[in-house]
């Protein structure tokens, strides 16, 4: 049926707040399952960190911004049939939309597949989504608004006729409490539950007199209902299943993406759960969805035997959501909503996982799911992380156990968060109001804290409205730690706390007990299967998650019970350590990077087994691997996994900083069991060096590798000294770095003290870098791969942003364009120096600093900032833009074949690929929108074209944010970083712009941007740049990216450049050879 | 600390904690269900078995009478993961055995591999596997319990009025509530007969519709229900659930099989032959239509192709071996009350006549 069909596939572009790597899952998986159908796939996407844009992954792959200027090229040049528009998050769906409403689908004969546009429509107005749900008699929260009409104002608005007309509002919803929203008010102020009349009319007049539009909306109060969301899959015949439900454990009010998610619902009875299942396949019937989608309830327990319920709202899509609820289930959401969009039915398509089942099944589970969110709480000192109706997390951690207790403990642990607040400082008061009242990514561990002190289930259920039935079993937790502390570790073992926090815990309360001692003494941990069924099938996907044996098991007879795994021992194995929740500093990239290890490994017929536990990724797909296990990383629980798989290596270079920080207490951990597995690659030493900034430089000086001088300091006085040695401006930061957390330009003394004491506070544990500060260098990235003698680099990046911006924040461009031959040949010298003074096998990431690069013909100054013999975030980028693949070379070399063996080339791209970072200050208000040294970025994008003007520019376009080459311009270049308007530099700039754009005279620039009179800004204050976040304008807050602006402005009328991936043209040719 | 034990048929004593104290033994069964842990312990189709949760955490919402299918706890004990006082309580006061924290997922996958099986349960502070064994060594196959009827049934006729849209006989060989006020609901008066009515007291109810419920244990046994359908073959419409739709079959004619270890759960696919559409729905039996005689299969499992609906024009019968009055489970299937009214109505012309 759909043999020869062309299907083209929209992406979601780059990640970030509240779309994330899900949609590389779910569109990779999806390209795999319309190949399987006989389909051609051609896949748009301008992310190139993804795997679904891997060159394997579709037959053709486009790295484009996600405009329809560039998808109505890609249809002209691939003619497709048709367009699946639900795989690629709001992305996709928008620029489906867009193209349908431009004709260009129907010019060119390319049918929407799956669900069709009008639902989407209908979903997405309020209004009409409402109304459609009334007609089904579906409840909906009650909704009224308040208003003045044309010749009314609130001052001649008699007291008496503003309470008759709160009182018809509140009796319209049903009454006391109401949720009182002013619409049109900036940042929503004014929003929230009322449960007292008076106060409600004081609202309302304030509301009405603040509102640009004299309107308040009366909405009935669902807040402290619980939240739910139904996973809901159809089919073309109609076919309807619940693929399954998930419920929030922080209540109504909190974003899905913020809450801490629980599946299957844990407090909802049968005829509750029903309800909302016949709701769930009601709505999506009346709908039409084909493939799948969401839908969000509240309900509460009135007394009837099934409660209460209001349908909140409908995704016509995969989601986040989606992505979860595949993962806790081992339902393939994508794959079947992308067999369901070709015309399968559902029980015509397999169950792959049971091998014995179709699609047309509800998942059964046996065991808790547990999602806890991640925020980017440590980045951004000026936001304010209460949690509510808009996300502000990056990624998740997902956590599968057989108790509540032990599933939660997981997901906590996987998450990798540690609450900055010290709550032994913290008064009850304060516990109350901050921690547990007002919802914050630190409640869970307020909750633990709480019951430390001796709160009851009653009060913490009262402080938090979250259900009693989670409140007592957080308490359990709490208890079993505290018991644990006391020396009985049972409890905490089952609670899910590893044999290491045990041993923690036992120590900080005068216990001393070894891990081995916990370990003789607690139930172990062993392996079960993820599969949909319950157990009810015999399933043959090697889906696995650990959770502790009941405590009674020990003692009988435990044939069977002990493991489900089922690998092959004689097979060569190795188990590759993932990177954990996507957050800031460390994304998709890696994830990219570890899947391209397991291809390699597979490639070579090694078993590959993954550890990790990020929902949303292609990693912790289940047919990614040869074995998937859904586990927090810890050196124990990857121990775990090499002992039970018997896996020769493990490889911890892929999984960004969180895989590598755990290679050296893993390598103790494999000796301490005395397991025969090695960590694969570059020595766990070799790492450590490389992060330690001293030793680093004296190998440095050993090898003649030059860098900006510098040093560790330990304490104020320390820091002082040395900053006085190297002279201001110095490079501040603390020594072991994730996306350069902390880092920091200071000019003098006294910025220096305050950031010690402010931000780091030194210790001699905790030691601060300070480094010279190379103002006018261009910074380079260099990702090669060495096999212990050989070294193949894979690309040359030369950054757009000067120093001052940290380098996972800067554009970036592939070949770089301001070195000179001479200066290259250094590059390569100075890699290849470095790759075997660390002895690398794998991975290096080396960033340097070049000075005086003003004469290609000279060989400029190469300095070393920073080695790292890893996986870093330019892997990808640098793979797409060359088509050398590096992670699947270096996971090869690892597993002890040579360069020479591989018979691999270097490449350089003809064209010009840019990497530009895509940042998240509309998503956090308050946010500092200056690119600094800290950084800030979610995501990135690649414009590739023939020149630099136009790579730059699609980038941008690909970043959401267009360059307009037009309109009015601010050029502020009042701040140090930009030149003076007097110096040549400055006057270019201001003529640059002026020559395409109007500029503005306004004397109060802030009101100018706010009226829209505003197209573009270069400026650094603070202020105005946060107002051009919250209007959408373009900025540009750094001279060298103001300048790369102009550059694109120049080439904006040159032609787009579509071209797939794979016919870029690239010769084959060494860097700096 | 371990107070509790099972004892498997395959030799196996697993330790647990008793949450309900008390020695019994039973069908070792699981259901896949996560919710409607009220209902399913007490729905009758359970009697004379052990249910084992394969959800890890049963009681989380509580127990309240009005969710129950029958006025009892029917299982003979019952095992989870972990269960919460509510539960536990609950069942300690219908004198119950409850046990938990063992690894309810081996019990499963045992189940699934070796079949429904006999076990014994100690549970309770002097508690010993031998306790256990002994009670495991008892235990008699299902098809043994050749009178489990008796202990499911009402003893007397009840009348359950609906209005005058129907009257309905239904041989109660273990009726969930949820079929009774299934067809209430729709305005049948439902007249309630002991499993081991005869046909005369068929007679005497005037029925519009011969209604044979689900049940606990092998159809042969329900030798009573069967003649009561043989006897009025033809002659007045039937309809059948579950351990119904078995006893209606082997009556006509057909045959019934034990199966290796059953569907139990709320998540069994079931496609209609005539649309083609897959529904979700409540299963729980271990028996199943072999040879289904003179009836037409309209609808099979998706997963195995065991049969799900059987039909016959000439005879007027239509039954189903899934559950569709649900509680628990999904309500996708609840046409098929609407399909028994519609059977009466084709009935009430002729009786009319």
């Amino acid at each position: 049926m759909s043999e020869d069909r062309t299907i083209l596939l929209i992406g979601s572009g780059p990640i970030q707040i509240g779309q994330a790597a899900e949609f590389d899952y779910s569109g990779a998986q999806a390209c795999r399952a319309l190949q399987e159908e006989g389909a051609r796939v051609v896949l748009v996407n301008s992310n190139p960190a993804t795997i679904m844009t891997d060159p394997e992954t579709a037959d053709r792959v486009y790295i484009e911004p996600i405009t329809p200027e560039a998808i109505a090229e890609v249809i002209r040049l691939e003619e497709p049939d048709g367009v699946i528009a639900g795989l690629g998050g709001q992305t996709g769906l928008n620029v489906t939309a867009e193209l349908a409403e431009q004709g260009i689908l129907e010019e060119h004969d390319v049918d929407v597949m799956g669900t069709p546009l009008d639902t989407i429509y209908a979903t997405e107005d309020r209004d009409l989504f409402r109304q459609r749900m009334e007609n089904l008699g579906q409840p909906v929260p009650k909704s009224t608004t308040i208003s003045l009409d044309d010749d009314e104002s609130v001052t001649d608005f008699d007291e008496g006729a503003l309470r008759e007309r709160v009182q018809a509002a509140v009796d319209e919803v049903g009454g006391l409490p109401v949720i009182a929203r002013t619409t049109y008010t900036l940042g929503g102020s004014g929003s929230g539950v009322v449960d007292d009349f008076e106060e409600l009319v004081e609202r309302v007049r304030k509301g009405l007199r603040l509102s640009r539009n004299a309107e308040v909306l009366i909405t009935e109060s669902i807040s402290g209902w619980v939240e739910l969301e139904y996973e809901v899959m159809r089919d073309a015949d109609d076919s309807c299943i619940i693929i399954c439900n998930m419920e929030n454990i922080d209540p109504m009010g909190i974003h899905t993406g913020e809450s801490t998610v629980v599946t299957p619902s844990q407090v909802i009875p049968d005829d509750g759960h029903q309800e909302m299942r016949d709701a769930a396949l009601e709505v999506i019937r009346d709908l039409g969805i084909q493939g799948g989608c969401n839908i969000q309830f509240a309900w509460h327990d009135d007394g009837t035997p099934g409660g209460e319920y209001r349908v909140v709202e409908v995704n016509p899509r995969v989601s986040r959501s989606s992505a979860l609820a595949s993962k806790a289930t081992g339902y393939p959401i994508a794959r079947v909503t992308a067999k369901v969009a070709l015309g399968k039915r559902l029980h015509e398509i397999d169950n792959e996982i049971t091998g014995e089942t179709t699609a047309a099944f509800e998942p059964a589970i046996d065991y808790v799911v547990t999602k806890v969110p991640r925020w980017p709480i440590d980045k951004f000192d000026d936001v304010d992380f209460e949690l509510g109706t808009a996300m502000k997390s990056t990624g998740e951690a997902m956590s599968i156990g057989r108790t509540f207790e032990e599933s939660l403990t997981k997901a906590l642990r996987s998450s990798e968060y540690d609450p900055a607040v010290d709550f032994a400082e913290v008064s009850d008061g304060k516990l109350e109001t901050e921690y547990l009242e007002r919802p914050s990514p630190d409640r869970p561990y307020a909750m633990f804290e709480a019951f430390d002190r001796g709160y009851s289930v009653d009060d913490v259920v009262d402080l938090t409205d979250i259900h009693r039935w989670y409140v007592e079993r957080f308490e359990n937790v709490a208890d079993a730690t505290a018991a644990a502390a006391e020396g009985d570790f049972t409890a905490a073992a089952m609670a899910g706390r590893t044999n290491a926090e045990i041993a923690a815990v036992a120590g900080d309360g005068g216990t001393t007990a070894d891990v081995g001692e916990v370990e003789s003494t607690v139930p172990e941990r062993t392996f079960k299967q993820v599969d949909t069924c319950a157990g009810e099938f015999e399933a043959s996907t090697p889906y696995y998650y650990s959770a502790r044996l009941p405590e009674f098991l020990a003692g009988a007879d435990t044939a069977g019970a002990a493991n489900e795994v089922r690998v092959d021992p004689d097979v060569e194995s190795v188990v590759v350590v993932g990177g954990g929740p996507i957050r800031i500093g460390q994304g998709v990239e890696f994830d990219y990077c570890a899947v391209h290890a397991v291809r390699a490994l597979r490639e070579l017929g090694i078993d590959a087994h993954v550890v990790n536990n990020n929902p949303e990724t292609v990693s912790t797909d289940y047919d990614t691997s040869d074995g998937l296990f859904f586990e927090p990383i810890s050196a124990e629980e990857i121990a775990d996994v090499i002992e039970t798989t018997d896996a020769d290596g493990v490889m911890v270079q892929f999984g960004g900083q969180t895989s590598v920080n755990v290679g050296e207490p893993l390598k103790e951990e494999i000796e301490r069991r005395g397991l025969d597995c090695s960590v694969l690659g570059t020595s766990v030493e070799a790492m450590d060096l490389a992060e330690d900034r001293d030793r680093f430089n004296v190998l440095m000086d050993e090898i003649g590798v030059d860098q900006p001088e510098g040093g560790t300091a330990t304490s104020r006085e320390e820091a002082l000294d040395l900053a006085h040695r190297i002279g201001y401006p110095v490079l501040v930061r603390p020594s072991y770095v994730l996306g350069g957390r902390a880092m920091r330009v200071v000019e003098d003394d006294e910025e220096l003290e305050r950031y010690i004491e402010e931000a780091v506070r030194v210790s001699p544990d905790k030691p601060i870098l300070v480094d010279q500060f190379l103002a006018d260098a261009v910074e380079l990235d260099v990702d090669a791969v060495a096999d212990g003698e050989d070294v193949l680099i894979g690309g040359v990046m030369e950054h757009v942003e000067s120093a001052g911006v940290h380098s996972g924040d800067s554009a970036c461009m592939i070949p770089p364009r301001s070195l000179g031959d001479a200066t290259l040949e250094r590059v390569r010298e100075v890699t290849e120096d470095i790759a075997r003074a660390l002895d690398t096998v794998g991975l290096l990431n080396v960033q340097l600093a070049v000075t005086g690069v003003h004469d290609p013909d000279e060989r400029a100054e190469v300095y070393v900032l920073e080695a790292n013999p890893r996986s870093s975030r330019t892997v990808p980028f640098v793979s797409k833009a060359t088509g050398v693949p590096i992670a699947k070379l270096a996971a090869k070399v690892m597993t002890d074949r040579s360069l020479a063996d591989l018979d691999v080339d270097e490449q350089i791209p003809e064209h010009r690929s840019v990497k530009e970072v895509v940042l998240p200050f509309d998503r956090l208000p308050g946010s500092d929108p200056r690119l600094g040294p800290e950084m800030k970025s979610t995501g990135e994008v690649m414009g590739t074209a023939r020149s630099f003007g136009k790579a730059y520019d699609k980038a941008q376009d690909a970043t959401g944010k267009p360059i307009p080459d037009s309109g009015t311009a601010v050029v502020d270049l009042s701040a140090e970083e930009f030149p003076d308007p007097d110096t040549a530099e400055g006057e270019a700039l201001v003529e640059g712009f002026s020559e395409h754009f109007q500029l503005s005279t306004a004397t109060d620039l802030i009101e100018a941007a706010r009226r829209g009179e505003i197209d573009l800004i270069v400026s650094r204050q603070r202020e105005l740049l946060e107002v051009a976040v919250e209007e959408e304008i373009t900025y540009f807050s750094t001279h060298a990216s103001a300048k790369a602006a102009l550059e694109a402005i120049d080439h904006a009328d040159d032609d787009l450049d579509v071209m797939a991936v794979s016919d870029r043209p690239k010769r084959v040719e060494n860097w700096g050879e | 600390m371990s107070d509790a034990y099972i004892a498997l048929a395959d030799g196996r004593v697993l330790e647990a904690r008793t949450r309900a104290p008390g020695r019994t033994r039973g069908e070792l069964v699981f259901t896949t269900a996560y919710t409607g842990y009220e209902e399913s312990l007490t729905d009758p189709s359970y009697a004379e078995q052990v249910l084992t949760f394969s959800y890890p955490l049963i009681g989380n919402y509580g127990v309240r009478a009005e969710r129950f299918e029958s006025d009892s706890v029917q299982p003979r004990a019952a095992i989870a993961r972990e269960m919460t006082d509510d539960v536990a309580e609950w069942l300690e006061s219908e004198g119950v055995p409850a046990i938990d924290h063992l690894d309810t997922r081996e019990i499963v996958t045992t189940v699934r591999e070796e079949g429904a099986m006999a076990c014994g349960i100690a549970a309770g502070e002097d508690a010993t596997p031998e306790d256990a064994i002994e009670e495991m060594e008892a235990c008699e196959p299902m098809s043994a319990h050749v009178d489990i009827g008796a202990g499911v049934s009402v003893s007397e006729p009840t009348v359950h009025e609906g209005g005058d849209e129907a009257t309905i006989a239904l041989l109660d060989c273990g009726a969930k509530g949820s079929i009774i006020s299934s067809l209430t609901e729709r305005g049948a008066d439902v007249h309630v007969l002991p499993y081991d009515a005869t046909p005369e007291d068929v007679a005497a109810v005037e029925p519009d519709v011969l209604f044979v419920s689900n049940g606990p244990g092998d159809p042969e046994n329900f030798v009573a229900a069967q003649e009561v359908v043989d006897a009025y073959a033809g002659d007045l419409p039937m309809a059948g659930i579950c351990l119904g739709q078995q006893v209606i079959t082997s009556a006509l004619g057909g045959s019934t099989e034990k199966m290796s270890f059953g569907h139990r759960g709320v998540n069994q696919p079931v496609k209609d032959l005539r649309t083609d559409k897959v529904v979700m729905t409540t299963q729980n039996h271990g028996y199943t239509v072999a040879d289904t005689g003179p009836l037409e299969v309209t609808q099979v499992n998706v997963n195995d192709d065991t049969v799900e609906g059987l039909d016959s024009a000439e005879l007027d019968v239509i039954t189903r071996q899934y559950h569709p009055e649900a509680n628990p489970g999904p309500h996708d299937s609840l046409g098929f009350f609407d399909e028994v009214l519609e059977l009466a109505e084709s009935r009430q012309p002729v009786a009319a006549d």
